[in-house]
């Protein structure tokens, strides 16, 4: 009290700020002076919102721009029918989401929602985090996040699983069923028939894969060496996951994956495998120019783009010998309350109406062309890739994304590299197990 | 006492007495809003006051504040960060704080890890073959820009102009014309950015592209000061054009020529947004067992190191290093010039 | 004899005219393609656009992008290279002036280090210089790094150096005869200062301007660490960085995005071609 009676002397004193000004002050935030800085500058429409978190509005950071517009629409609908208003701050994927979220925390200007990507960033955040535990929705989900304390602290807005997508039409063609593409041997099987009828099924290659290190590492090194981690597990069995925390890897497991992939790289087109992007990757395969590409359901809403008609469906990346059904499902990220922030209550009743109003699964489901987590949903996704994904969910043939427990980074800063040799036919299938276990066992112990 | 002489004072008094208060309250811990713009308002009375006091040592304090700005921007962004930088390479510094000094572990890691020591020579052939490619392109543009060639000003600005754009920019469109135009020429033809030597050809020829227009007005420059009389006593002479320019042209911009080495040599070995831009290190090579970025050059290993991998001291060390060779060529040069100009 | 040198001076012209065709072509390939949908710049990226209005689709999609934000990032880089271009040349002129005329062995070493500042790079001081920052931020309540103040602040450190050394060298070029008529009359040094010294060096802060204006308005690395890839404020560098970096790589909006960001400098260009080109190489001689 002491404090605030010397500052407001101090304003008396000099002048520059009315009494009512410093009356408001104390309990501003420190985002106060950078009003008066944004003030100063060019800031428009909505930036004025986002600084503004001690008033009334909910502020989400949300880590998917592809769904940015349908939440936007979202929280449009939400403000009219509870007055409540809801800004969505959308990042790009590309983006160190974690960091920009680190800097609005170290600027005081934290979202009271914000995304976050797994384990290793829960470790950083976990002081941040709201304890949602007794939250409706809970009960309504096996896919929230929870914390090393038993604490429900993750909201799973989404499911997604991927695999290996493929064109339905061409499979059947080649006289290809999808449903047995469930083991290493079926899988060659069908790649070897599949390339010797290429020309008849008018494809430049069996399969669009896309191993380029700088660009495409979340693909190789997250996505398709989870399959790695999770295949054939169940949802909460950690045996990889653990081995390579511990910076082992299973050399006879990894094995019959370098085969597989192996396999995978050699019946892809040569130049989108070493130098094609995402969009390379996708509008390969879109055109029908290849059987297969490895993506998941996210790529959905970018198939009307390339006017695709053919019929379309995933299969797991089944490189056991054995069989397995299943592909891997997992809310891609969480969404954490803000444990500081002023509208706590707000924003959690935000969270429910998400999953509880009919608006909320629409607009996640039908206008995101995502997979709903709850099983209160009964809105059926009505995008091809998403519908196919839910029977595996409604069937309980997933795995989990143990991938996402990989330390931050990995994949990107040394897994990716690996890939992109080994789809480069620099390395040989013994050098790949070992720079991968090389690799990991050297991420691990910095 | 003159009035102003009392304003003056009560001016700095005021001053000091709100600096002093917002620091207190700033080592109290406060985090008051508006304790920022306190702290500027009362620096300000003060140098205000001092301003306005009449005194003999006016002189004085106007060069006092007139050094101010920039001895204090200076040394904050400067100076400071240097000395600490230096510093925190002895230490197991986090980017936030350290906890240990521990001596020279950091260099001892830097010299051991493979992918710094190849940075170190990727960037070293780098920027002798960019500084060689550079001064001869660059030469040459400037012996056409200065001949008698039509619409020589054109092609100054337009060989000019890609010096002007920012080498990310410039990096993202090359990368577009690597990727996906140069990709067109034939079938099965891949990008050169997959190739670990043609990818280093690849930044090589950008940045050929873009400095030498840049250096080629160095040397036009150079080459009109050489004065007409002696160009035409030698016409006279009968010397043709090659005997002109060996003979007469170049000794006289020998220091033209070490102007240009120099600036090339530095600009290279200092290369960033064109590196970050293209390739961003990539692709991969195998060296020892270990993968290792092949075109990663030694700014964008110190970063790299220090933002991506999360290891800030170690960064710091790489970048203390950087410093010291990059002092040693500038070292060079000034004594390289001294000796010449003694020898003029 | 007149033969024969018409005759190189076509070969000389042709020349010329291929290395700019060469030069300008990266120029032409960036309009081309903005001027077309991406499954167009797949299937022919050489070739002349079907229909330059998609340009201006292009143009407003990258403009309405929320991850580019075009308008906002174009003022942004305006605001903070015309401030820290403005305090550059006067502060430093201050100081330049203050360190040539009086002659103490303060002043010595004051320009001694500025000079030899010159040598470090941005890569020596760039980690400790943001946590200094963040320091400063936590410890007085001033944000540095993520606003305006901060930037231009860092601005004015860095280009210091190589200013008061160019400006040091014209001033101590300026008859001090001038100023010494000034004094007799009575005037203050500050007075003195900005009457006298002040506009006669309007030349060299042309330089001063333009070595400076170009470093900083294509800097990188410098806002994209103390302002962040997704802060409040980004420049256009950052910007068109922070667009590119998103995973779908949609060349046909990289490429308009990466025009947009050439736009103002080219315009600036034609305008002060030859003050520009003079400056950069006045400067780098000195």
């Amino acid at each position: 009290m002491k404090k605030k009676l010397l500052v407001a002397l101090l304003i008396g004193a000099v002048g520059i700020t009315s009494l009512t000004g410093c009356k408001a002050s104390p309990d501003a935030s420190p985002e106060g002076e950078q009003q008066t800085e944004q003030g100063s500058g060019e800031e428009t429409e909505q930036e004025t919102g986002e600084v503004q978190n001690t008033g009334d509005a909910i502020r989400i950071v949300n880590g998917k721009i592809e769904i940015d517009r349908q939440l936007k629409a979202f929280a449009e609908s939400y403000k009219e029918r509870t007055g409540q208003e809801v800004i969505i701050e959308s990042l790009g994927g590309g983006v160190d989401i974690g960091g920009a979220i680190k800097g609005y925390l170290a600027a005081g200007n934290m979202p009271d929602i914000f995304v976050f990507g797994g384990e290793g960033e829960y470790e950083v955040w976990k002081e941040h985090m709201e304890d949602l535990s007794d939250e409706p929705w809970v009960a309504e989900t096996e896919f929230a996040f929870v914390g090393g304390d038993g604490q429900v602290v993750g909201f799973p807005y989404a499911l997604e699983g991927y695999g290996i997508t493929y064109n339905a039409d061409i499979l059947e063609a080649a006289g290809v069923d999808p449903a047995d593409l469930t083991n290493a041997a079926a899988y060659k099987e069908a790649f070897e028939k599949i390339d010797s009828m290429k020309d008849e099924l008018g494809i430049d290659a069996v399969a669009s894969v896309a191993a380029e290190a700088g660009e495409m590492f979340w693909s190789t090194g997250n996505h398709i060496f989870g399959y790695y981690l999770s295949l054939g597990l169940d949802r909460n069995d950690d045996t990889y996951i653990d081995l390579l925390r511990g910076g082992e890897v299973d050399e006879e497991r990894l094995g019959m994956f370098a085969d597989f992939t192996k396999m995978l790289f050699e019946y892809s087109d040569p130049s989108v495998l070493v130098s094609g992007t995402y969009d390379d990757q996708l509008a390969l395969w879109a055109q029908g120019k290849t059987a297969f590409v490895t993506q998941g359901n996210w790529i959905d809403p970018s198939l009307p783009d390339y006017g695709v008609e053919f019929a379309t469906g995933i299969a797991p990346l089944a490189f056991l010998e054995e069989d397995t059904k299943g592909v891997l499902v997992d809310s891609p990220s969480w969404w954490a309350v803000y444990n500081e922030s002023q509208n706590i209550q707000a924003a959690k009743d935000f969270l429910n109406d998400l999953v509880f109003s009919d608006e909320g699964q629409e607009a996640l489901i039908k206008e995101a062309g995502m997979i709903s987590p709850f099983t209160v949903s009964d809105v059926e996704p009505s995008t091809p890739l998403a519908a196919n994904i839910k029977t595996y969910v409604d069937s309980g043939d997933t795995y989990a994304w143990d991938w996402v427990k990989m330390p931050e980074g990995i994949a990107q800063n040394s897994l990716g590299v690996v890939f992109e040799l080994y789809a480069k036919d620099e390395l040989t299938k013994d050098e790949f197990i070992e720079m991968m276990g090389n690799a990991l066992a050297e991420y691990v112990a910095n | 006492m003159s009035k102003k002489k009392v304003f003056s004072i009560a001016e700095i008094i005021l001053g000091i007495i709100i600096t002093v208060v917002t620091l207190y309250l700033n080592f109290m811990g406060s985090d008051h809003s508006m304790r920022g713009w306190f702290l500027i308002v009362g620096l300000a009375l003060i140098l205000l006051g001092l301003y306005m006091l009449p005194s003999e040592r006016h002189n004085q304090i106007v060069n006092f504040l007139f050094l101010l700005p920039l001895v204090l921007t200076f040394l904050v962004t400067v100076l400071i960060p240097f000395a600490l930088g230096v510093f925190y390479s002895f230490t197991d510094w986090t980017g936030v704080s350290y906890t240990e000094f521990i001596g020279f572990d950091n260099y001892i890691e830097m010299f051991r890890s493979q992918d710094y020591v190849y940075s170190f020579f990727i960037t070293l052939i780098f920027t002798i073959l960019n500084m060689i490619f550079v001064n001869i392109i660059a030469f040459l543009l400037a012996l056409l820009a200065t001949s008698k060639v039509k619409g020589r000003n054109f092609y100054r600005a337009a060989f000019f102009l890609p010096n002007l754009i920012g080498g990310i920019v410039l990096g993202y469109v090359w990368q577009f014309i690597f990727n996906k135009v140069l990709t067109e020429i034939g079938p099965g033809y891949m990008s050169m950015l997959t190739d670990p030597n043609l990818a280093l050809l690849a930044i090589l020829i950008v940045s050929a592209w873009q400095y030498a227009g840049y250096i080629m007005m160095i040397y036009v420059t150079g080459l009109q000061s050489v004065p007409r009389d002696i160009l035409e006593a030698s016409e006279v002479d009968g010397a043709n054009k090659w005997t002109t320019l060996m003979k007469i042209k170049l000794p006289m911009i020998a220091n033209t020529f070490t102007v240009c080495i120099f600036l090339t040599l530095v600009n290279s070995f200092k290369q960033f947004d064109l590196n970050l831009a293209i390739t961003n290190g990539a692709p991969s090579r195998i060296v020892g067992g270990k993968p290792i970025m092949s075109t990663e050059f030694m700014a964008l290993n110190i970063y790299k190191t220090a933002i991506a991998k999360n290891r800030y001291a170690l960064g710091q060390t790489k970048a203390v290093v950087f410093f010291i060779l990059l002092a040693i060529v500038s070292l060079t040069q000034v004594y390289i010039s001294k000796k010449k100009e003694v020898e003029m | 004899m007149g033969e024969k040198r018409r005759f190189s001076n076509y070969i000389l012209e042709i020349i010329g005219i291929i290395i700019s065709i060469i030069i300008l072509l990266p120029f032409v390939l960036v309009i081309f393609n903005s001027a077309k949908k991406s499954a167009e710049i797949v299937i022919s990226p050489i070739t002349p656009p079907e229909k330059w209005s998609q340009l201006f689709i292009n143009m407003k999609n990258v403009i309405n992008n929320a991850n580019f934000n075009y308008w906002r990032a174009f003022f942004s880089s305006l605001f903070i290279t015309g401030v820290s271009l403005a305090l550059i040349a006067l502060f430093a002129s201050m100081a330049a002036w203050v360190l040539v005329r009086n002659k103490t062995k303060w002043s010595n070493v004051i320009f001694m280090l500025f000079v030899a500042a010159m040598v470090i790079p941005f890569q020596v001081v760039m980690l400790p210089l943001i946590s200094t920052f963040r320091t400063i931020s936590q410890f007085t309540g001033i944000n540095m790094l993520s606003s305006y103040k901060g930037i231009i602040f860092a601005y004015l450190g860095f280009g210091g150096s190589l200013s008061i050394f160019i400006l040091h060298g014209f001033i101590k070029g300026i008859p001090y005869e001038l100023e010494e008529a000034a004094w007799i009359d009575g005037c203050s040094p500050e007075k003195t200062f900005f009457l006298v010294v002040f506009p006669l060096l309007k030349p060299i802060h042309m330089t001063i301007l333009i070595l400076n204006g170009i470093w900083i308005w294509n800097d990188y690395l410098l806002p994209s660490l103390m302002l962040g890839l997704n802060g409040k404020i980004r420049t256009l560098p950052v910007a068109v960085s922070s667009f590119v970096g998103s995973y779908v790589k949609q060349w046909d909006l990289i490429l308009t995005a990466a025009f947009l960001a050439m736009i103002p400098i080219i315009i600036l260009f034609i305008f002060a071609q030859k003050q520009i080109i003079e400056g950069m190489v006045e400067g780098s001689i000195k």
